[in-house]
C-alpha cells in the first residue's frame, strides 16, 4: 500500500522531470525570457496608466479641490517608481520561471537563469537606448571635462562645437566660482546635475590672471558609461539567480518585515530618545553633535515631588490607574450582563436595542462631547453622587469611557453567551440552581476567556483614553498619562522630546506586559467572540 | 410520584408546539414519548421539568399542581441529548453540583457521588474533566449526575442518539434496569421506536403536537387505534392496500383486483359492516412466499438487511407489498413471486376518519 503509494508519486514527478530534461536549452531560455517579458507589459500598462491618470486629475481640480497637489505627485511617484522597478522584475519573473527545473536539476535552472538573465538584460537596455531612459537618459552636461587642481577646477578638454566652446571656454581655464559662489569640483559638478535643460550657468573663470563671468548654456547629452552597463548586466544575472535559489517561503516574512520595519523604527526611536541627550535620526549625540551623550536624566520626571498645579508622575499613574480599573470593572459588569439578557431572553425592543448599539458603536465620540459635558456638569450638582461621578471627577471620566465602550463589550458578550447550549442552562436550573447562580457558577466561567480578553480590552483602552479625559478635566486633578504628556508639548515653550518619549515608554509599559501575557485572550476578541467556549 | 397532564398546550406566539395532551405517568412507571422530529416530545418534557410555563392546561406532580414550581423545587434528575455537562468542572464537580445546591454536607457529597458513579462505572474518572471522556462516559456522568439527587422524576430527552448503536443497546438495558431498581418515575423521550417498544411500559404517540395515542408497547403494536400509529410503528412500516370487505356463505373476504383472502370473522366483521373501501394493514413480517398464496407480484427491488431480505412487491400500478423474505430463497429484482397473507393479523381502517374499525 505504502510502496505502491510512493512508486507513484515517484513517476509523477519523473513526468514532469522527463519533460524539462527532452526540453532543449533554448526552448527554457524561451519560456524564462517570455514569462520577463510579460512581467515588462505588465508593468508598462501600469505606467501608462498611471501617465494617463496624471492629467485627468490635474483637468478636474474643481472634483477634487485642495487634494489635487497629492494626487498629481502621488500618480507620477507611482509611474516613475514602476518604471524603475520593471527590470528587476522582469529579472526575478525569468529567473521564478526555472524554478520546477531547479527541483530536479538546480545547475542546469542557473545555467539557464544566467543565459535568460543575460538576454533579458539586452533587451530592457534596447528597450531604455530606444526611450532613453535608465543608463542611456539625457544627463545636464556642459560638454568638457575638468579635474581640480589646488586653485581651482581646471578645465582639461572641450568638445569642439560643444556648449563649453561655444561660450568661449579654452583648455586650461581655472573655474573658481559659479556666479559669486566659490566652489570646487563637487559643487560644480552637483549644480551641474541640478540644473535644468537650456538653463544658463554663469561661471567665473580665470584666465591669464584675469577673472571673467562666462554663462556656459546647460544641454542634454547622453553619456554611456561601461560602468552602468556591466553593473546593470551583473545586477540582472543576480537577481535571476537569485529568484532560482529563492526559498518560496520566506516570501511572507520578508513581505511582513518590510512592512513591520517603519513601526519598529518608530518604537526603537522611542527607546533611544529616551536614554539620550539628542538624538539625530537614529543616533543618540551628545550637545555637540557627537555620538554619544548617553543619560537617565529624561527618566527624572519618576522622583520629581509633585506640587498642586503640578503632580508628580505618581498622582497621574494612580488616576489613570484608578478610571482603567473603573472602567475594566464596569464594562465587564454591565456588558457580561446585558449580553446575557440579549442573548437569553425575549423582551419587546430586544432587536431595535440591537441595532441601537450597533449604530452607537460607529456613533463618533467627538460629536457628543458637548451634550455629555451639560449632562456630567448636571450630574455633579447630585449630592454625594455627584461628588464621585461628577465634572472633573475620575469617577465621571470613567463612566463616560464605560458608555462609549459598551456597545462593543455588549455585542461581544451576547455573541459569546451565544455559543453555549441553551441545555447547559436548563440543566444547572433543573441541578437546582436559581438564574443568578446559573449564569454566576456556569455560564461565566464558560466565557471566561472573552471576560479576560473584554478586561484587558477595557483596560488598555481606559489607560490610553486621551479625548475623554482631556475635555472633561480641568488642569491636572484628574489627568490621566496620555493627557500630562500632552500638557508637557507647550506652543510657547520648547518641548523636551526626549523627554516626552521616556513618559511615551513608561505609559507603554504596563500595555506591553499586559500584551506579552494576554495576547492568546486578545486573539479571541478579534476572532469575533466565535471561540466563546473552549 | 404520579404525573398527570391535563389540557397542555404551549405555543410560541404562533407556533404550536404542543396541543391538548392528557395523560397520566404512574408512580414508577416508565413512559416513553415518541413521535416524528418537531412533534413537541422536548416541549413536553420541559414544560414537566419547569423550563418552559405551560401556556395552558395543568401539570401535577402527585396532587400537587406545579404549573409555578420553578424547576429547581421539582426535585427532577433530566439527561439531555447533548449530556449538557459543565465543561469547567471535573466528574465530581459535576456529579456533587445539585447535591452541593441542596447543601449537603461535603462528606455526604463525597459517599453519594462515589456510590453513583462506581455504580455507573466512572469511579475512577471523578478527577477528569468532561473534555477528557468519551462520548459513552460522559453519557453516564449525565445518567449520574441525574440519578445523585435522588430525583422523584428522571427526563430523558433522547440520551442515547449521539451514541454507536452497540453502545446503544448495552445503555438502553442499564438505564431500565436502573430506573426499575430505583423504582423512579421516568419520561424518555426519543424517535428511535425500537428504544420506546422495548424499554418503555407505556409508549405516548404523538404528532404534530396531539397524542395520537398512549398505550402499552404490544398494544401500539397489535392494535393501533390509528393509521397513523399503525404506520409509525413498527419497522419496516406496515403495508397499506384499499380493498373491500364482504361476507360468501358465513365467510368474509378482502378483495381487490389481484386480491382476494378468507378474513377471520372477529376482524372481517366490523369491517365488513363498515362497507365500501377500507384501509387493509398487514405487517411484512405477516407477509409469507407460498406457492399457493392469494397474491402474485413482481419484484421490484431487493435489500438485504442481514436476517432477512426486504422485498419490494409491485402487485400492479398502485398497489404494493413490502415482504420479509428468507435470505436463502434467492429472490432477485424481477422474479414474479406468488405471496400469502397472515390475515388472523389483519387491521381495517376507516380511510376518512383514519382510525381503527377494530379497535377503539
Ligand atoms: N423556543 C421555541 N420557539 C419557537 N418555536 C419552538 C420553540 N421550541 C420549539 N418550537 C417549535 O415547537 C415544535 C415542537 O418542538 P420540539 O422541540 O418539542 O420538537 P421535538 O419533538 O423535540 O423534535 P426533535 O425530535 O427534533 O427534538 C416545533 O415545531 C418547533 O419548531
Ligand atoms: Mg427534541
Amino acid at each position: 500500500m505504502a510502496a505502491s503509494a510512493h512508486t507513484s508519486q515517484m513517476r509523477s514527478l519523473n513526468v514532469e522531470e522527463l519533460e524539462y530534461q527532452r526540453a532543449a536549452t533554448g526552448e527554457l531560455v524561451g519560456q524564462a525570457v517570455f514569462s520577463a517579458l510579460l512581467v515588462l507589459l505588465f508593468f508598462q500598462l501600469g505606467v501608462i496608466l498611471f501617465k494617463v491618470l496624471e492629467p485627468l486629475i490635474r483637468s478636474a481640480p474643481g472634483v477634487l479641490g485642495s487634494g489635487l497637489k497629492v494626487e498629481e505627485t502621488l500618480t507620477r511617484a507611482i509611474a516613475s517608481a514602476l518604471t524603475l522597478l520593471a527590470p528587476f522584475a522582469a529579472y526575478g519573473a525569468c529567473g521564478a520561471r526555472l524554478r520546477g527545473l531547479a527541483a530536479f536539476d538546480r545547475r542546469r535552472a542557473l545555467r539557464v537563469a544566467l543565459l535568460a538573465g543575460a538576454v533579458v538584460y539586452a533587451i530592457t537596455a534596447m528597450g531604455q537606448w530606444v526611450f532613453q531612459v535608465g543608463p542611456f537618459a539625457e544627463k545636464p552636461s556642459l560638454e568638457m571635462s575638468f579635474e581640480q587642481t589646488a586653485d581651482g577646477v581646471l578645465i582639461t578638454g572641450i568638445v569642439a562645437g560643444g556648449t563649453a566652446d561655444k561660450a568661449g571656454l579654452k583648455v586650461g581655464d581655472l573655474i573658481i566660482a559659479i556666479g559669486r559662489a566659490p566652489t570646487d569640483l563637487a559643487g560644480l559638478k552637483e549644480k551641474i546635475a541640478l540644473s535644468a535643460f537650456e538653463s544658463k550657468i554663469g561661471l567665473r573663470i580665470a584666465r591669464d590672471g584675469e577673472e571673467e563671468l562666462v554663462p556656459v548654456e546647460v544641454v542634454p547629452v547622453v553619456e554611456i558609461g561601461l560602468a552602468p552597463l556591466v553593473g546593470g548586466l551583473l545586477l540582472a544575472l543576480f537577481i535571476a539567480v537569485a529568484a532560482v535559489v529563492w526559498p518560496g517561503g520566506l516570501t511572507p516574512y520578508v513581505l511582513m518585515i518590510l512592512i513591520m520595519v517603519p513601526l519598529l523604527i518608530g518604537y526603537l526611536w522611542l527607546v533611544v530618545a529616551s536614554f539620550s541627550y539628542r538624538t539625530e535620526g537614529l543616533l543618540p549625540v551628545n550637545a555637540a553633535g557627537e555620538f554619544g551623550g548617553f543619560t537617565l536624566g529624561n527618566w527624572e520626571f519618576l522622583t520629581r515631588a509633585g506640587t498642586s498645579s503640578n503632580p508628580s508622575i505618581w498622582t497621574i499613574t494612580l488616576n489613570t490607574l484608578v478610571i482603567a480599573s473603573l472602567m475594566m470593572v464596569l464594562v465587564l459588569l454591565v456588558s457580561s450582563m446585558a449580553g446575557y439578557a440579549l442573548s437569553r431572553m425575549n423582551f419587546p425592543g430586544r432587536r431595535s436595542f440591537l441595532s441601537l448599539t450597533l449604530i452607537l458603536h460607529g456613533f463618533p465620540a467627538v460629536t457628543l462631547l458637548i451634550a455629555i459635558f451639560f449632562v456630567l456638569r448636571n450630574v455633579g450638582k447630585v449630592p454625594i453622587v455627584g461628588d464621585y461621578f461628577g465634572f472633573n471627577t475620575r469617577g465621571g471620566i470613567a463612566l463616560v469611557m464605560v458608555a462609549f465602550e459598551l456597545p462593543l463589550g455588549v455585542w461581544l458578550m451576547k455573541g459569546f453567551f451565544d455559543n453555549i447550549p441553551w441545555d447547559m442552562e436548563r440543566s444547572a436550573l433543573i441541578d437546582g440552581a436559581s438564574r443568578w447562580r446559573t449564569f454566576w457558577q456556569i455560564l461565566l466561567p464558560q466565557i471566561r476567556p472573552g471576560i479576560l480578553a473584554l478586561g484587558i480590552f477595557a483596560f488598555i483602552s481606559g489607560w490610553g483614553a486621551y479625548l475623554i479625559p482631556q475635555t472633561y478635566s480641568i488642569g491636572t486633578k484628574t489627568a490621566t498619562l496620555a493627557v500630562f504628556i500632552s500638557q508637557r508639548t507647550s506652543e510657547t515653550a520648547p518641548t523636551n522630546w526626549n523627554e516626552l518619549a521616556a513618559i511615551g515608554l513608561y505609559q507603554m509599559l504596563p500595555v506591553f506586559i499586559i500584551f506579552v501575557f494576554a495576547q492568546e485572550y486578545l486573539l479571541n476578541i478579534y476572532a469575533g467572540g466565535t471561540k466563546g467556549s473552549s | 410520584m404520579r404525573i398527570m397532564l391535563e389540557n397542555l398546550t404551549k405555543r410560541f406566539g404562533t407556533v404550536v408546539g404542543v396541543d391538548d395532551i392528557t395523560l397520566a405517568v404512574e408512580d414508577g412507571e416508565f413512559v416513553a414519548f415518541l413521535g416524528p422530529s418537531g412533534c413537541g416530545k422536548t416541549t413536553t418534557l420541559l414544560m414537566v421539568a419547569g423550563i418552559y410555563k405551560p401556556t395552558a392546561g395543568i401539570i401535577r406532580f402527585g396532587e400537587r399542581v406545579v404549573n409555578q414550581v420553578p424547576p429547581k423545587d421539582r426535585n427532577i434528575g433530566m439527561v439531555f441529548q447533548s449530556y449538557a455537562l459543565y465543561p469547567h468542572m471535573t466528574v465530581f464537580g459535576n456529579m456533587s453540583y445539585p447535591l452541593k445546591l441542596k447543601k449537603v454536607s461535603k462528606e455526604e457529597q463525597m459517599l453519594r457521588v462515589q456510590e453513583v458513579a462506581d455504580k455507573m462505572g466512572i469511579g475512577d474518572l471523578l478527577d477528569r474533566r468532561p473534555g477528557q471522556l468519551s462520548g459513552g462516559q460522559q453519557q453516564r456522568v449525565a445518567l449520574g449526575r441525574a440519578l445523585v439527587k435522588q430525583p422523584d422524576v428522571l427526563l430523558f430527552d433522547e440520551p442515547l442518539s449521539n451514541l454507536d448503536a452497540r453502545l446503544r443497546l448495552s445503555m438502553r438495558g442499564e438505564i431500565k434496569h436502573l430506573q426499575k431498581e430505583l423504582g423512579i418515575t421516568a419520561i424518555y423521550v426519543t424517535h428511535d421506536q425500537v428504544e420506546a417498544l422495548t424499554m418503555a411500559d407505556r409508549i405516548a404517540v404523538m404528532n404534530r403536537g396531539r397524542l395520537e395515542a398512549f398505550d402499552a408497547p404490544d398494544d401500539l403494536y397489535d392494535r393501533p387505534k390509528t393509521l397513523f400509529i399503525a404506520g409509525f410503528v413498527g419497522n419496516p412500516p406496515m403495508n397499506f392496500l384499499e380493498v373491500e370487505v364482504c361476507q360468501e356463505n358465513g365467510a368474509f373476504y378482502a378483495v381487490n383486483q389481484g386480491l382476494r383472502a378468507q378474513v377471520p370473522p372477529e376482524r372481517g366483521e366490523p369491517a365488513a359492516r363498515r362497507g365500501g373501501r377500507v384501509i387493509l394493514g398487514v405487517r411484512p413480517e405477516d407477509v409469507t412466499l407460498a406457492d399457493a398464496g392469494e397474491v402474485r407480484g413482481s419484484v421490484f427491488l431487493v435489500e438485504p438487511l442481514g436476517r432477512d431480505d426486504l422485498l419490494d412487491v409491485h402487485l400492479d400500478a398502485a398497489n404494493r407489498l413490502n415482504v420479509l423474505a428468507d435470505p436463502a430463497a434467492h429472490i432477485r429484482a424481477g422474479d414474479t413471486v406468488t405471496l400469502s397473507l397472515n390475515m388472523q393479523r389483519a387491521q381495517f381502517f376507516d380511510p376518512q376518519t383514519e382510525q381503527s374499525l377494530l379497535w377503539r
